[in-house]
């Protein structure tokens, strides 16, 4: 990866954003309990051939975000707000079958739990295959042998073998491996991929980061990487937005970011993680509490309990998110 | 869990007054079962199959591996959870097998396990005091009740809840503070050795530290003993003074954790350490990634010879297939004698007589989709 410290790295497929999400958010409403918004003014862009990063500790409205873009939330009981544009094409607002075939076609989509996405009555290989017969022209003669190739490349052994089984026969890291292969398979224009690796063994995680980082250089995917794992970020996205209570507090290319991180929130992730390089022994530095300490975004910034440096502004203002260029920063006291 | 302390330089603990936990040979098979009238056997799952492992006194020692090598079988089987099919485990110098009845029962307390999903390893229908109440009733340890009121408050501040905390259920507490509750049932019969299986895994990385840190802490106050088991190798590394490798029912590798990070010998742990995302750009764009072929074979169909054969970049014609090796001393300048491997080839991999086979891919996945795998384009 060859992207400067200041400037996204030029996509050599294109400057236009081929997805644009803008000030998108998500409230549940559930009976009897005060209306909860898990997504709360998401803004972000992605340019074909281009990883973007989301990065937050679980609840901070990962999967809510992908899938109200995808179309995938449940159809009541939650109010979905703001634009996400796929070359123009307002996908918040498209009509259920066309985001289908759109789902199918020019998007796809890695989810946290392989099981609700995989066809139960057709075989792994088959499910594949017809991927490559729908989506890339193939002939099923031609297909077999990719789809062969592709689950070896997933790391799932045996290929021959396994192309006949049904999911229910192949353990849960297999499963997600199949879907994975899947997602491959139709080379979607955008894929947005959800822990796609969380339940896998680190072995098994370093071959599917290097299919996805070939897929987005060879194919000029655009890839939204939604994760909690600031490694996986560091070494795969150009872009990195960090999230925290349904809010980007803070964006900037990875080497920014991780060289300079000015939010307490992302400051305080990087100094409560315990390194594989770097010296041994020091105590960590943890963030004191949990999400259950947040503050409500509308009169103060959420992080303020957990904060190490809130001042008095902090509990009565809404920090704004101030952007310039790619970085972006909600915080009234940044570090530094 | 210092770097600093006697305990952090691993020798082969010869000097068994030492020792808290011996586990000599342990195996645990499970048998893989079918029929409906008669039970019949028709293999065996070879969950842990011959693994010594020496624990000292004060010392934490981390055990890591993938998904399904066996950790969490080999923690069960020495705390007694589990009964071994094979092997002897002997804790502060009893075997533990030989406990019976009220002897058992005493002795229990002297090693406790803390799980790794804190909501499911709490009887959601039990609050906070009655849940480290019970425990310490079991051994004795709630008799006088002014003196069980204040355990229970020291206990409380140890893990850092408030005292309010007594009266609550688990499922009023975030995963964090699950967690703290567990450690505390667990602290609270005064045990000698606790074996936490994935202590930290379920919780989020910001809470993560406030556990690790909370380990730590303990153990200088109570004298505990720590078998870590955890898959994140960055925490166990932060975390243990010594460190076992697991793949696929036994230990391929074992040094002090400072040696194992700085100089990994076994093909595998260098695999395995190759391929952790480390949070800094800089380093992940230097990375270079020893990618494995394939997947964890079967623990029911392990492999013949070195059970890593399958799967090495470094496996030769001779021995790897049909030998299996032992965890040995192994002669390398500068390597400790505690830094023990089970690799035939551990010295001539290190000095580089031996090159690994790169498992380079024919076609890149921009290829294989444009139909180039196979040379024949219909697409
Ligand atoms: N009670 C049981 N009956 C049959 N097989 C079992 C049993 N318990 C564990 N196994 C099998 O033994 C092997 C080792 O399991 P174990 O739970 O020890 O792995 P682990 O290393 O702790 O994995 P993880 O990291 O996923 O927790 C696995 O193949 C597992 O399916
Ligand atoms: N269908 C739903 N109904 C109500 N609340 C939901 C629903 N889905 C998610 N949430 C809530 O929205 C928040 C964000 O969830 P999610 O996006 O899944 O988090 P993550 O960042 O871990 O992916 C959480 O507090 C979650 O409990
Ligand atoms: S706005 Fe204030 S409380 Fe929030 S992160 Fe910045 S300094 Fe901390
Ligand atoms: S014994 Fe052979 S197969 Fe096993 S780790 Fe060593 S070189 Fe590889
Ligand atoms: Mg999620
Ligand atoms: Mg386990």
């Amino acid at each position: 990866m060859t992207d400067t410290a200041t400037t996204p790295r030029p996509s050599r497929h294109g400057d236009e954003p081929l997805l644009s999400v803008r000030d998108l958010s998500v409230t549940f409403r559930r009976q009897g309990e005060e209306p909860f918004t898990a997504v709360d003014g998401v803004s972000f862009d992605v340019r074909p051939g281009q990883t973007v990063g989301l990065v937050g500790e679980s609840g901070c409205g990962k999967s809510v975000t992908s899938l109200a873009i995808m179309g995938l939330l449940p159809p009541r009981g939650n109010t979905v707000e703001g634009t996400a544009s796929f070359e123009g094409t307002d996908l918040l607002r498209l009509p259920a079958d066309e985001m289908r075939d759109r789902r199918g076609r020019d998007i796809a989509m890695i989810f946290q739990d392989p099981l609700s996405s995989l066809n139960p009555v057709v075989s792994v290989g088959l499910q594949v295959t017809e991927v490559l017969e729908r989506h890339r022209g193939m002939s099923r003669k031609a297909a077999q042998p990719v789809a062969r190739e592709l689950l070896d490349r997933v790391g799932i052994p045996d290929p021959d073998r396994r192309l006949k089984d049904y999911p229910h026969q192949l353990s849960g890291g297999m499963r997600q491996r199949a879907l994975i292969a899947m997602a491959l398979a139709c080379a979607p224009r955008l894929l947005i991929a959800d822990e796609p690796t969380t339940a896998l063994d680190v072995t098994i995680q370093a071959q599917i980061l290097s299919l996805l980082k070939e897929l987005v250089e060879d194919t000029g995917t655009a890839l939204v990487m939604i994760t909690h794992d600031l490694g996986v970020v560091a070494g795969l996205c150009d872009e990195v937005n960090v999230l925290y209570g349904g809010r980007i507090v803070e964006r900037g290319t990875r080497h920014e970011l991780f060289a300079n991180p000015r939010h307490p929130y992302t400051n305080g992730l990087l100094a409560s993680i315990p390194r594989l390089d770097g010296a041994r022994g020091a105590p960590l530095t943890p963030i004191r509490g949990s999400v259950a300490d947040n503050l409500p975004w509308d009169h103060a910034c959420a992080f303020a309990p957990r904060c190490s440096q809130p001042v008095d502004v902090c509990t009565a203002q809404t920090p704004p998110l101030e952007e310039s260029g790619v970085r972006a920063l909600r915080c009234h006291n940044p570090v530094r | 869990m210092t770097t600093t302390t006697d305990q952090a330089q691993a020798s082969p603990p010869n000097d068994e007054g030492d020792l808290l936990l011996d586990a000599r040979g342990v195996k645990v098979h499970f048998p893989i079962k079918r029929g409906v009238v008669f039970d019949k056997t028709i293999g065996h799952v070879y969950a842990v199959d011959g693994v010594d492992l020496q624990v000292r006194r004060g010392e934490t020692y981390g055990l890591v591996g993938e998904s399904g090598c066996g950790k969490s079988t080999l923690g069960k089987a020495i705390i007694g959870l589990e009964p071994p099919t094979e092997g002897t485990v002997s804790i502060d110098g009893t075997d533990v097998a030989s406990l019976k009845g009220s002897e058992l029962r005493r002795r229990r307390k002297d090693f406790q396990m803390v799980f790794q999903d804190p909501m499911s390893s709490l009887d959601p229908r039990q609050s906070v005091e009655s849940l480290l109440v019970e425990g310490m009733r079991a051994h004795g340890l709630a008799s006088d009740g002014k003196k069980t009121t204040a355990r229970l408050r020291e206990l409380l501040t140890a893990v850092g809840l408030p005292a309010a905390a007594l009266k609550k259920y688990p499922h009023e507490f975030s995963g964090g503070q699950r967690q703290r509750i567990g450690i505390a049932r667990a602290l609270a019969v005064e045990p000698k050795l606790i074996v936490a299986d994935e202590p930290v895994s379920a919780l989020d990385v910001s809470v993560q530290a406030q556990v690790i840190n909370l380990l730590e802490e303990l153990q200088g106050e109570y004298d505990l003993t720590y078998l870590v088991i955890a898959h994140d190798l960055a925490v166990v590394r932060h975390i243990s003074d010594r460190i076992g490798v697991m793949y696929l029912g036994g230990l391929v590798e074992e040094a002090a954790a400072d040696d194992l990070y700085a100089q990994p010998l076994h093909p595998y742990t260098r695999a395995l350490l190759s391929a952790v995302p480390v949070p800094d750009p800089e380093a992940e764009d230097r990375r270079e990634q020893i990618l494995l072929a394939g997947d964890l074979p079967s623990p029911s169909k392990p492999p013949a010879g070195c059970r890593f054969h399958t799967r090495c970049p470094w496996r030769q014609e001779t021995r790897c297939d049909d030998e299996r090796p032992q965890l040995r001393v192994v002669e390398i300048d500068g390597v400790a004698s505690g830094h023990r491997v089970a690799c035939h080839w551990a010295e001539q991999i290190e000095s580089g007589e031996i090159q690994p086979q790169v498992v380079a891919p024919t076609a890149t996945v921009g290829d294989l989709l444009a139909g180039e795998a196979d040379g024949s384009d219909e697409g």
